[in-house]
């Protein structure tokens, strides 16, 4: 019994063994799935048959019936076909009219008009107005009551712009009229007929506004990563290595990593966290501003100008329902995408939103733009600096065209210029002057502008190059009018009195190739803050730096003729006319807006620098010349709302300019004379 | 092993215990070892059922062999489509997760035969277009055959062709899919929707929170963010071999090649024929040919027998005009044409339009203004019209060819919007190879700039020069902008000079130790630069003047996208040889400057360490040699711009090395620098460098101008 009994558990223990043995193993492979066989993930099958298969459609289905195509359904909502009538919108005119005010005007109201009736759009019409504005009140006191003006039409080509959240639901009919608001909800957007417009501050600036405050391309490496948007307003801060998660109410976070900044109106991070719930909150333009990149969080409200901007490129928008995957993105993003990001957002903060006139006239820009059709901005022009407020369609719809997109495009300049010779009221053909430019291997073509009273004379001298003379009529600002004879993409503009060498012109040209979006001259000007008057001035002595070139000699894009003319308040123009001196101030206003740059000085010889007049040729009194300056100066960034100019303490000088070496090796050695 | 012999230690220890147990223990004991013995057996010799299911799938089987469903009467219909559904309210973004490749994993259904309760099918089991455009799926990266891990579903049942199939029964056979859950996370692909006689723009079968890739949605219709516009495939992209042709204007100016247009819309294109004279050509069906042609391949005007598509070669614009759907194949054969697509679809939600720029490829005409076409299509210029050619037939070849395009841009929309920050880039959807290859985006593309106050971190490379190291120390220190001097200590045979040795500075010194000796160290991102600005120093550089500095610190604020340095380089193509050469003599221009004294931003060393092309780190830590150059040719390639060479400094003399500076030696350092530009150009594939005739001089430099007025009087010279 007791060998029957230990030998039975013996083989009881065996048995178990083998069991052992057998089972875990297989069981394990079972239970354990994580390491399984490489084996081929089991795709869709090789039907033996695909040939037999039949296509999803026949012939017939193709080409359907000759049915009635019935107008597609659409519930009494809008869309561009359906509800804009462009009939009233021939050529390239688009023409906008602004409702006056009903009851008092407020101030907003006001420079509003003032703002369009100086600019391109404006017409005093309602009939042969394109876009019909009408700008809702902010008065809380009167409700929204809106009163229906007599050309409503059910609210046909009628645009309501709306710079502020309705504080309470429209209450005229909308119809068919475009409706632009803030943060519009995105269940009753209507894309690509309404117009999405950005939350904007009470006190947000008329004109001009804050620059954006990026001040470094790349962030600072102990900056925080995370800003996060705080319902009460402000910015909450979190710590750069915050590996918890951020958001209120998800998780709970370590209070020694965060710092709460309270009142924070700009957020010092890399990113801005912005919840997608609160349409009132007026994050998204502070982070915009401040160069933090937003990441929005399931925005519930269509983002601003959304049709034309491609927010891709500046924002992040993410799922709310995934924090922590987007902080662990966020994390890991590779530097260049972050830079890309942050200087993208400074760039849009700067063309379309730091002033209340960028924003409205950026929604006109939209509108127009679905006008053009096919030649309306493309969308590298909405997108990359200076942005498409600044870069004409009516100019022309292909990139490289313009003096901004050459890199971007892969395309080159054309290598020649022309020279454009303004002979105001006094002066005597410039003889020696066109000789000496047109004698550049660079030159195309020679233009005079003839401003003159006298004849232009019957006989021009022998020029390699073409020579024609345009009319001038007399006014100072016509040096910039967009002279179809202008063939090139380089104006080189000159004065009668001007005198330079052929030498001198090569190199400013071949210097102006490398900026073609910059102005290149010869001679200089420096903007100053006068402390004892309180306001701008400029000078023309020598000095350590400079932000202006004299355009009496000055090589630039001809796209600034263009934006001089066709973009520039009425108001300055007439100033540059009244005040001749000013125009040259003018023209460097506006290069130095597009650009955000400083010109360039190439050098020049030396007498040339003295016998400058201070004043353009044509003024009567040189002397009273300071003074008026002055005022110009004032005048125009009155009338830009800023002070764009930059200063820069450079000069470009051939490589082996005055350097001791053999006159022979240097190829501009006529720019050492004098 | 080891178990086993635990076991055993335990084994007779347990003995004693026993005898008092029960006989029946032992026989229960040992009933329950043989079954378990049994079982295992049968569990490993049993086939598995995994193993089995997929030697099914492998082999090849038959359509007709798939299994069949029948779906009773009353099984459940889902919901009409949610107007209102976005991806945050209606898309279950939990179920695609965290996934580092930041990829969707899509599932397909495996494909059955569904047919109601008296066997009659629900519709055509599968066509030969959804066929293809399942393998595709299955062949891509978004295929899991895991469905607890997939993140979107596709259904096998074919819903491309309304026309093909009954709508109420095809709804309740989705709805009876394992995880349909109302729709959540279905993708349904259609290109045909609608039937008569109203034909609407969506499909008509109700699919809940399904999202629909469909072709011929209205703005009525598309849920924009969510629903996906896809072209309708056109069969003849795979029948038609059709050799591409160049752009340019053609014997047509505009072209109609559709068939069966409504009567009214052919008067309005009749009449513009009839005004326009040849270039407008107006085509219809062949309705006097012989039997057995294929009529499809052809068109005809009166008498007039065309080969389509291959007539659409012949015009420069083409006609695409709404039937009684919105959606037409005849656009995908335009832009195959390279022919630009008039689209005459009033509220038309054109293919891929959430990433596709369709105004640069095609011209949108409203229905009303259809007698204007004409005149609206003459004021294009020509150059647009070439580039909406190029660009009409980069999107066929890109979004249209195959069925497989259309599936995998589907999914790519899908997954941009899912993982939003690993999306692609308006130019990676838009701009054709051409550009792709000659455009530049410059990094550091915003106009700014670098306040002053930001100064900049001079970092000295070193290897054990340190008397001529603490002279550059004290001379650098001079320089107003200084903000933090770094040493990089690439000797690692010795330790740096005591803290007590270095000279007292004004600012912050840092020594860096490094692992090994390589040049690239001097070009490593350290977290210790916290400026933007960063002056690359050898440290025998002891000639250059605190306001040459200074001044170079000013100019690289002006340019802070280049490289500013002293002493400049050219390189030229010696035609002889036909190789570039590398130039130090006294040239007129300049293409590259030397990093021996250098200023440029940070993230110019981020790049020279993590993303310099091909082997060239490798190749100049192993030369000893070129790495100036390497960085020259990394920032003109990425920002497509020259260096700024500042001030009249030609060399850098270095007084210690007159002696060995010797013509040989230095006719070999010169062949040996011709060499690391052919190599860094062969592996660039281009020549990034861009030549230059200026420098930069302070504003007043030698003018005639007090010297103590002048903010840089003290430029050194040659």
């Amino acid at each position: 019994m007791q060998l029957w009994r230990r030998k039975s558990l013996w083989l009881a223990l065996s048995a178990s063994w083998l069991l052992i043995l057998l089972g875990v193993f297989p069981l394990l492979r079972v239970a354990v799935p994580t390491k399984p066989q490489p084996r081929a993930p089991l795709g869709w099958p090789q039907w033996l048959d695909t040939e037999l298969l039949q296509g999803f459609s026949q012939p017939e289905d193709l080409l359907e019936d000759d049915t009635q195509p019935s107008p597609v359904p659409h519930k009494g909502s809008c869309d561009w076909g359906t509800c804009f009538d462009t009939s009233k919108c021939r050529g390239s005119d688009f023409k906008v009219f602004v409702y006056p005010a009903a009851g008092p005007i407020s101030e907003m109201h006001c420079r509003l008009l003032a703002s369009l009736e100086g600019s391109r759009y404006h017409t005093s019409s309602p009939t042969e107005a394109c876009l019909l504005l009408l700008l809702s009140s902010n008065n809380h006191a009167r409700g929204c009551s809106m009163t229906v003006p007599l050309e409503w039409n059910g609210g046909r080509n009628h645009l309501l712009l709306h710079l502020h959240p309705a504080p309470c639901p429209w209450t005229v009919q909308l119809g068919q009229a475009i409706v632009a608001e803030a943060n519009p909800p995105v269940n009753t957007f209507r894309p690509g007929f309404d117009v999405a417009l950005p939350l904007l501050p009470d006190n947000h600036p008329f004109r001009g506004g804050a620059p954006g405050q990026l001040q470094r391309h790349s962030p600072h490496p102990r900056v925080a990563l995370l800003a996060l948007a705080q319902e009460r307003g402000g910015w909450h801060i979190a710590g750069t290595n915050s590996s918890a998660c951020p958001w209120a109410g998800h998780c709970e976070q370590d209070p020694g990593s965060k710092q709460t900044q309270p009142g924070t109106a700009i957020p010092n991070a890399t990113f801005c966290l912005i919840p997608g719930r609160h349409p009132g909150a007026l994050h998204f333009l502070q982070a915009l501003q401040a160069g933090c990149i937003p990441v929005l969080l399931s925005p519930e409200w269509e983002l601003p100008f959304s049709e034309v901007i491609d927010w891709t490129k500046a924002a992040i928008i993410a799922d709310e329902r995934l924090p922590l995957q987007v902080l662990a993105a966020l994390q890991e993003m590779p530097p260049s995408k972050v830079l890309a990001l942050r200087q993208q957002t400074q760039f849009l903060w700067d063309a379309y939103f730091s002033s209340v006139e960028k924003v409205i006239y950026t929604t006109l820009e939209i509108i127009q733009d679905r006008i053009l059709g096919a030649s309306a901005h493309p969308s590298q022009l909405w997108n990359s600096p200076p942005g498409a407020l600044l870069a004409l369609p009516t100019f022309s719809t292909n990139p490289s065209d313009f003096p901004f997109y050459h890199l971007q495009q892969g395309s080159h300049l054309v290598g020649r210029f022309s020279a454009l010779i303004w002979v105001g009221a006094l002066s005597q053909p410039p003889l020696k002057l066109i000789q000496a430019v047109a004698g550049s291997q660079y030159c195309a073509q020679v233009l005079i502008l003839w401003s003159s009273e006298r004849p232009p004379p019957l006989k021009w001298p022998e020029t390699a190059v073409p020579l024609t003379v345009i009319d001038g009529h007399g006014k100072v600002s016509a040096r910039f009018f967009p002279y179809s004879a202008i063939s090139t993409d380089a104006v080189l503009s000159l004065d009668a009195h001007s005198s330079l060498s052929t030498s001198e012109v090569d190199f400013a040209f071949v210097v102006w190739q490398s900026f073609p979006e910059r102005m290149v001259g010869f001679l200089t000007w420096s903007h100053f803050w006068d402390e004892a008057r309180g306001d701008w001035g400029y000078t023309a002595e020598k000095a350590n730096e400079f932000s202006m070139v004299h355009t009496s000699a000055a090589f630039y894009h001809r796209y600034y003729h263009t934006l001089f003319t066709h973009s520039l308040p009425k108001a300055l123009r007439t100033l540059a006319d009244e005040t001749p001196t000013c125009v040259d101030v003018l023209m460097n206003f506006l290069v130095a807006a597009v650009t955000k740059l400083p010109p360039i000085k190439v050098p020049c010889r030396k007498q040339q620098q003295e016998a400058r007049p201070l004043v353009a040729p044509g003024a009567a009194k040189p002397k009273l010349a300071p003074l008026a300056g002055r005022d110009c100066i004032s005048q125009v960034a009155a009338g830009f709302g800023h002070m764009p100019l930059v200063s820069s303490r450079l000069r470009l000088d051939p490589v082996l300019f005055k350097d001791p070496v053999s006159v022979l090796r240097k190829k501009y050695r006529h720019l050492e004379k004098g | 092993m080891c178990a086993s012999v635990k076991y055993n230690i335990r084994g007779p220890a347990l003995i004693p215990r026993m005898k008092t147990k029960h006989r029946i223990y032992y026989i229960t004991l040992f009933s329950i070892v043989l079954l378990g013995l049994i079982a295992t057996g049968m569990f490993q010799f049993w086939p598995h059922s995994i193993e089995s299911s997929s030697d099914w799938n492998v082999e090849k089987r038959s359509i007709r062999d798939v299994p069949v469903v029948h779906l009773p009467a009353d099984s459940p219909v889902p919901e009409r489509g949610d107007l209102s559904c976005r991806m945050h309210t209606c898309f279950d973004v939990y179920r695609c997760g965290f996934n580092p490749k930041n990829k969707i994993k899509v599932y397909i259904y495996a494909l059955k035969k569904y047919v109601d309760d008296l066997g009659v099918p629900v519709g055509n089991t599968i066509s030969r277009e959804y066929n293809e455009l399942l393998t595709a799926i299955s062949d891509s990266d978004y295929y899991t055959d895991d469905i607890s891990r997939a993140c979107l579903f596709v259904p096998s049942i074919d819903v491309l062709n309304q026309n093909t199939l009954r709508i109420k029964e095809t709804a309740q056979a989705l709805a009876q899919l394992s995880r349909w859950d109302r729709g959540t996370n279905h993708l349904l692909f259609n290109m045909l929707p609608g039937g008569p006689p109203d034909y609407n723009t969506a499909l008509d079968v109700p699919r809940d929170r399904a999202l629909l890739a469909g072709g011929g949605f209205s703005t009525w219709t598309y849920r924009q963010g969510y629903d996906v516009s896809i072209p309708v495939y056109s069969p003849l992209s795979a029948e038609v071999n059709l050799p591409e042709k160049g752009p340019g204007l053609r014997q047509y100016f505009l072209l109609s090649s559709q068939m069966g247009l409504h009567a009214e819309y052919r008067e309005d294109l009749e009449a513009l024929q009839a005004k326009h004279g040849n270039s407008v050509l107006v085509l219809d069906k062949c309705t006097n040919l012989s039997e057995g042609v294929v009529s499809i391949r052809k068109r005809c005007h009166k008498h007039q027998v065309f080969d389509y598509p291959q007539v659409l070669q012949e015009a420069t614009f083409c006609v695409v005009l709404r039937g009684a759907r919105l959606g037409q194949a005849v656009l995908s054969d335009v832009l195959r044409a390279g022919c630009v697509p008039v689209i005459i679809a009033d509220s038309y939600v054109l293919p891929f339009s959430e990433v596709l720029d369709w105004k640069r490829a095609s011209v949108m005409v409203p229905e009303d203004k259809m007698s204007e076409v004409y005149s609206i299509l003459q004021s294009t210029p020509q150059r647009q019209i070439e580039e909406m050619q190029r660009q009409a037939r980069w999107f066929w070849e890109a979004y249209f060819q195959s069925i497989k395009a259309i599936a995998l841009a589907t999914l790519q929309i899908i997954n941009d919007r899912i993982y939003p920050y690993a999306a692609i880039s308006y130019e990676d959807w838009n701009d054709p190879p051409a550009v792709k290859w000659s455009s530049v985006s410059n990094p550091l593309f915003l106009p700014l700039i670098p306040p002053q106050s930001q100064g900049f971190t001079a970092i000295v490379l070193t290897y054990d020069r340190v008397e001529s190291l603490f002279r550059v120390i004290t001379e650098v220190s001079k320089v107003p902008s200084l903000s933090k001097l770094l040493v990089v200590w690439n000797n690692q045979n010795k330790n740096p000079p005591e803290e007590s040795l270095w000279p007292k500075i004004r600012v912050p010194l840092k020594v860096v130790r490094t692992a090994e000796n390589k040049l690239s160290n001097r070009f490593f991102p350290y977290d210790e630069i916290e400026t933007e600005a960063v002056l690359a120093i050898d440290d025998d550089i002891i000639m250059l003047t605190s306001d040459e500095l200074q001044f170079g610190y000013e100019v690289w604020r002006e340019f802070p996208d280049r490289l500013v340095g002293y002493p400049g380089r050219l390189h030229l193509w010696d035609h002889e040889m036909s190789k570039w050469k590398y130039e130090s003599e006294w040239t007129n221009e300049v293409s590259m400057v030397l990093t021996g004294a250098a200023f440029y931003h940070k993230y110019f060393n981020y790049l020279y360490t993590y993303k310099m092309p091909g082997d060239i780190k490798n190749w100049v830590d192993a030369h000893m040699n070129c790495e100036d150059i390497a960085m020259n040719f990394l920032v003109a390639n990425i920002t497509g711009k020259a260096v700024i060479k500042v001030t009249p400094r030609k060399k850098f003399k270095c007084p210690e090395c007159t002696a060995i500076d010797g013509l040989s030696l230095d006719q070999t350092h010169m062949v040996e620098r011709s060499e690391c530009i052919n190599k860094f150009a062969s592996v660039f594939g281009t020549m990034p460098l861009k030549v230059v005739e200026h420098r930069a001089d302070p504003v007043l430099y030698k003018d005639d101008f007090p010297e103590k007025l002048k903010s840089f009087p003290n430029i050194g010279s040659l």
